[in-house]
């Protein structure tokens, strides 16, 4: 178990494909300071690098360029699983987070296993069973009763609300959340990010929230940052952010968007 | 007929280890892993070359299964060398090529360990004669079968305890979600390099057994281990069904236990021997496709 800790990202660089035809400038030079316990809400159009700046910090790929440090420590340079246990991560795919053939209780083990290393002693024994039972029972879905049902009998809300308990149960320094509501109907997905809300603010976890949905940026976390071809191009703090509506943070958009639209538009003329 | 079913028991349960191993890779790792066509002879001639020399029948059994954990490691690093640094665990070519390799190699590996391409093995102590004169019986017929079976289900709990472990977990999580796993701290490399060993190290424990009832290791008794596994694998998922882990081993063994049955009982029809494959690789072929063409069937 860990604490919620200071995340620092210094100049970021992510090129895909270099030096092919197919060479893209995900990230562009992200500098970018979260304190610990901080929630912030990520948003900014397709290709704008978000959902990357997420999977740099997780380890998925090996960066271009700058450094990432997370809790004092650099881990620039950390493979994706050793950072993993200091990381709690929630996807857009409601299957990606869960194993499907697995139980609900071997599912839940799994990750109350995170960051230390696993055994040779049982994986699902009872105290963890009472663990399981009470988190489960905050959810509200009355998964606490099924513990030996497989995943893949669950809904996609279910299965969205137990990859959501498997990233924090054992309490992350960090929590990703890669646009994880978008793929659920309205009223599961408003489900979900109560759910996201109550359990942030309970443990305080530093928070990076990727999303689309202007509304739910406004409305959910302490700071609010809007990227554009791999940069940062608006960053609010909590009273700022306090008084826009999703009609001004289009304005903004278009203010330090256009811009770059602008040179687009003349690179094609 | 009670010749037939206690041959066809003895057959089933020598080869159930190997169809475990089939099971552990195919199934849990989700790696069709092409290893266990080297690694079943590679079984048979280390026990028979340790034999021949002399040594301990349990010596030679215990190196053969400690070969087949080498060979599986080494598909394990060949798989690491050949998937390109992003991990994607759908990508079956490098998981087939580090099989294929590693089987490809291992024909000239036991060709070396034999010295020649066939061991026989006849008038020399081997694993069941100690056993009989242990246990004062004779190893045939159904003092055999119950010695085998006693075996499979000793290895067969072994693994279902080591599947309930932590350990475990992570390693049924490896070929079940690869992504989350990662995501929950799993080092996944290790996770499926470790599946391949104890694989492998089953499926040498055939070829080790075999060597030793049959009264001889050959460098072409591997031919077909992975199909004749895979059908074990499935003929045991839907005759005994899936429900659980620990279930789904045992209707393994059944499933190599009912596929001996039928193989011989194909022998008794007047099927040749040599025909056998390509009904196995039929077989197989139907069963794989059947979820396929009902859902076509459904659609039209």
């Amino acid at each position: 178990m860990s604490a919620p800790a200071t995340l620092e990202v210094r100049g970021l660089r992510k090129v895909f494909f270099p030096g092919t035809a197919n060479e893209v400038t995900a990230l562009n030079g992200i500098d970018l300071e979260v304190p610990a316990g901080q929630f912030v809400s990520i948003i900014g159009s397709n290709g704008s690098g978000k959902s990357t700046l997420l999977n740099s910090v997780a380890g998925t790929f090996s960066l271009s360029g700058g450094r990432i440090v997370l809790g004092g420590r650099d881990v620039t340079k950390q493979a994706e699983h050793v950072r993993s246990r200091m990381i709690g991560r929630v996807f857009q795919d409601p299957r990606a987070g869960t194993a499907p053939s697995m139980t609900i209780e071997e599912n839940l083990a799994i990750s109350l296993l995170r960051s230390r290393r696993s055994g040779l002693r049982r994986g699902v024994t009872n105290p963890r069973r009472e663990v399981m039972r009470v988190q489960l029972s905050r959810l509200g879905m009355g998964l606490e009763g099924r513990l030996r049902a497989g995943v893949n009998k669950l809904s996609g809300g279910q299965r969205q609300a137990m990859s959501l308990l498997m990233a924090t149960i054992a309490e992350p320094s960090l929590l990703l959340l890669d646009e994880h509501t978008a793929a659920l109907d309205p009223k599961v997905a408003a489900t979900i990010m109560e759910l996201t809300a109550a359990i942030v603010a309970e443990r305080g976890l530093t928070t990076l929230m990727v999303t689309h949905n202007m509304e739910l940026a406004l409305r959910y976390g302490d700071r609010l940052i809007m990227m554009h071809a791999g940069r940062v191009v608006l960053d609010l703090d909590e009273r700022q952010k306090a008084t826009l509506e999703v009609g001004d943070l289009i304005v903004k958009f278009h203010e330090v968007a256009g811009e770059a639209f602008a040179v687009d538009r003349m690179l094609l003329e | 007929m009670q010749v037939i079913i206690a041959n066809a028991l003895e057959q089933g349960l020598i080869y159930c280890f190997m169809v475990l191993g089939v099971f552990l890779t195919f199934r849990v790792l989700d790696f069709p892993d092409l290893t266990v066509d080297g690694s079943l002879p590679l079984g048979a001639a280390v026990t028979g070359a340790l034999i021949v020399g002399g040594h301990s029948p349990f010596l030679a059994t215990a190196a053969g299964v400690g070969a087949g954990l080498c060979a599986g490691l080494v598909t394990g690093f060949l798989h690491l060398l050949l998937k390109s640094g992003e991990s994607d665990s759908t990508n079956y070519g490098p998981k087939l090529l580090a099989g294929i390799l590693t089987m490809t190699a291992l024909y000239t590996v036991n060709l070396r360990i034999m010295g020649r391409s066939n061991i026989p093995l006849l008038g020399v102590q081997v694993i069941f004669d100690k056993v009989g004169s242990f246990l004062s019986l004779t190893m045939i017929g159904w003092n055999l079968v119950l010695v085998l079976a006693a075996l499979a289900i000793v290895v067969k709990y072994v693994l279902d305890w080591l599947l309930h472990t932590e350990f475990g977990l992570t390693l049924l999580a490896t070929g079940d979600n690869e992504q989350m796993i990662r995501a929950m701290g799993t080092n996944t490399n290790f996770t499926r390099i470790v599946g391949l060993a104890i694989a492998n190290g089953l499926v040498a424990l055939t070829g080790s057994l075999v060597a030793q009832q049959q009264g001889f290791a050959d460098v072409g008794m591997g031919i077909g281990t992975i199909v004749a596994g895979l059908a074990g694998v499935i003929m045991g998922e839907v005759i005994f069904g899936v429900r659980s882990i620990s279930w789904v081993l045992f209707s393994v063994i059944g499933g190599s236990i009912v596929y001996r049955f039928l193989i011989a009982i194909s022998l008794r029809l007047g099927i040749q021997p040599t025909d056998l494959k390509l009904l196995t690789a039929t077989l197989v072929v139907v069963a794989l496709s059947i979820p396929t063409v009902r859902r076509k069937v459904v659609r039209l």
